[in-house]
């Protein structure tokens, strides 16, 4: 790794005791910005979860009752709601079809054709409609008692919203977390350019260039970066599978369990590259700049 | 090769350190710089080496006018000029080794060619059983010799040395001096300053005498017995 970034020779920054510090701040960027990395994605793949529920079906539900004949209800059902705008199709589920859906919970049985379940209607609904559902819930009522629509797509719609804001905020909080580390690593780096002002002139006069000695800085500065992201990153993968065997043990959970995906796990991987470029930019911009203020 | 028009120099806001001085210095020659203290003999080996600017007037190095070069033709410049500190600029945790080989370093040469060829000139400077040593653990004298070699390593043109012998035994700074005046044979120009005026009599360089900022130039033979002599 030491030879992967080079060594300062000349400038032997690496017994300053001023940047020991860097690497355990920019641990602690990591595990938050990792943090941040696994919400976002975990969400944002809930998000697609819940929208393909949302783009799909929902049902309507007509409860049993021995005193109507159901199957007209149905059919007047069935008829309302594919002539309202917006809903692609409705279909009634025949009964078999339903006793086979409830078939594992109840299991098989010649009795079952007794039970008093519900008569249930599928309903597709065209793409990027808005239809009013509490309204259509309304209508459908009206027209045959006893009916239902379930009317989880609002509830789902609202946590579609919530999901995109937190992933806002997820990315705001990334921000935050660069521009921080933008400003310790340039507080790093002006330190060590006050400390070592003498030799950097002695190098100067030598013939150094702005050059030289910038990349004795910047390779520095990016192996203390990327050494103090390892632990900050696997503290946080540790933490997020904590987290995931947490909520495995819960039973039917309010949360999801975090799931990254590839695009996520490959974002976390690269977190420790991406720091150390950002530091090695920073670093090189704050080294030039100084030193273009030399004769 | 060096010439000074009408320069003046000063500290941020204070007093001209060094007033008018012109002169000039042709290729392959050797010049003494001398006067009492504070007269401003480092002042102007330091716009020698390219560390200040001056404050007023021309300097013009390699036929370069300094004020006009661009911040990236200076490298390459300083490269060309091997500079003694009279405080000697060493690098406190580099060996004696690896201070003196430096220069090389910058100036991008590979390091087999590099080590062999410092160990053989620490040796002559007498520290060849001293490569290893950190400054902070070399005596004055042997600091100034390490600057030296540093100084003279990739055989510049200009060589410049503020007080180059002050540390050590006459002895020693015979030899020394001995070694600039071969560089100077092999066509380096050579400045060098001193208080040492029995040094100025032996070798009988031209000199350039500072006194109060303000520069005369005369012969070895020329110049007072003592500073304090307020003549001419
Ligand atoms: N870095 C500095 N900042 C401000 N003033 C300085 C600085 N260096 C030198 N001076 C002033 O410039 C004047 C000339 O100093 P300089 O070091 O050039 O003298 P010198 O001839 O080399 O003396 P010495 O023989 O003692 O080495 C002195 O008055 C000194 O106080
Ligand atoms: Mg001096």
């Amino acid at each position: 790794m030491i030879k992967l970034f080079g060594k300062s020779a000349e400038l032997q920054l690496e017994k300053d005791v001023s940047t020991r510090y860097l690497p355990v701040v920019i641990s602690a960027m990591i595990f938050l910005a990792a943090l941040s990395i696994g919400g976002l994605f975990s969400l944002s793949n809930a998000i697609n979860t819940w929208s393909e529920t949302l783009t799909g079906n929902l049902t309507a539900e007509i409860a049993y009752d021995p005193a109507i004949d159901l199957d007209q209800e149905v059919t007047t059902a069935v008829k309302l709601l594919s002539e309202t705008p917006g809903v692609t199709a409705a279909r009634a589920i025949e009964k078999d079809e339903t006793l086979k859906l409830l078939e594992p919970f109840l299991g098989k049985n010649a009795a079952l054709s007794e039970l008093p379940v519900p008569r249930l209607i599928e309903i597709i609904i065209a793409e990027d409609s808005a239809i009013d559902l509490a309204a259509l819930n309304e209508k459908l009522v009206a027209a045959v008692p006893g009916a239902r629509l379930d009317i989880n797509r609002p509830w789902l719609d609202k946590m579609v919203t919530l999901g995109r804001s937190i992933q806002v905020l997820a990315a705001a909080i990334m921000l935050l977390i660069g521009g921080v580390t933008v400003i310790i690593v340039i507080f790093a780096v002006r330190t060590g350019l006050i400390m070592h002002s003498e030799v950097i002139q002695v190098l100067h006069l030598i013939g150094a260039r702005d050059n030289y000695i910038a990349e004795q800085f910047q390779n520095y500065f990016s192996r203390l970066s990327f050494l103090g992201a390892l632990p900050g990153l696997i503290v946080a993968i540790f933490v997020m599978f904590i987290f995931n065997f947490l909520v495995g043990s819960l039973e039917a959970s309010m949360l999801p369990p975090l799931s990254l995906g590839i695009e996520g796990s490959i974002a976390l991987l690269l977190l420790p590259f991406l720091v150390a470029l950002l530091t090695k930019y920073t670093v090189r911009q704050v080294v030039l700049k100084s030193l273009g203020r030399m004769m | 090769m060096v010439r000074f028009e009408n320069v003046g120099m000063r500290y941020g806001m204070g007093p001209e350190v060094l007033r008018d001085i012109s002169f000039h210095l042709r290729p392959g020659s050797f010049h003494f710089l001398t006067g009492p203290t504070g007269a401003g003999k480092s002042s102007l080996l330091k716009l020698l080496a390219l560390s200040h600017r001056p404050s007023r007037g021309l300097v013009t190095l390699f036929n370069k006018e300094v004020s006009t070069l661009a911040r990236d033709d200076l490298p390459a410049m300083r490269r060309k000029i091997g500079v003694v500190y009279q405080d000697f600029r060493l690098l406190d945790h580099l060996s004696a080794l690896d201070n003196v080989a430096l220069p090389l370093k910058i100036a991008g040469a590979r390091d087999e060619q590099i080590y062999q060829h410092v160990a053989e000139l620490l040796d002559w400077v007498g520290l060849g059983n001293q490569v290893d040593a950190k400054p902070p653990t070399l005596s004055g004298g042997e600091k100034q010799r390490v600057a030296i070699a540093r100084a003279v390593i990739n055989r510049p043109q200009l060589l410049i040395a503020d007080e180059p012998t002050g540390s050590m035994d006459a002895e020693m700074g015979l030899r020394l001096m001995y070694l600039f005046q071969e560089l100077n044979k092999i066509g380096t120009t050579v400045v060098v300053a001193t208080h040492d005026l029995d040094l100025i009599q032996r070798f009988g360089n031209p000199v350039m005498y500072l006194k109060d900022g303000l520069l005369s130039s005369r012969s070895a033979a020329n110049i007072p017995a003592q500073f304090s002599e307020s003549e001419g």
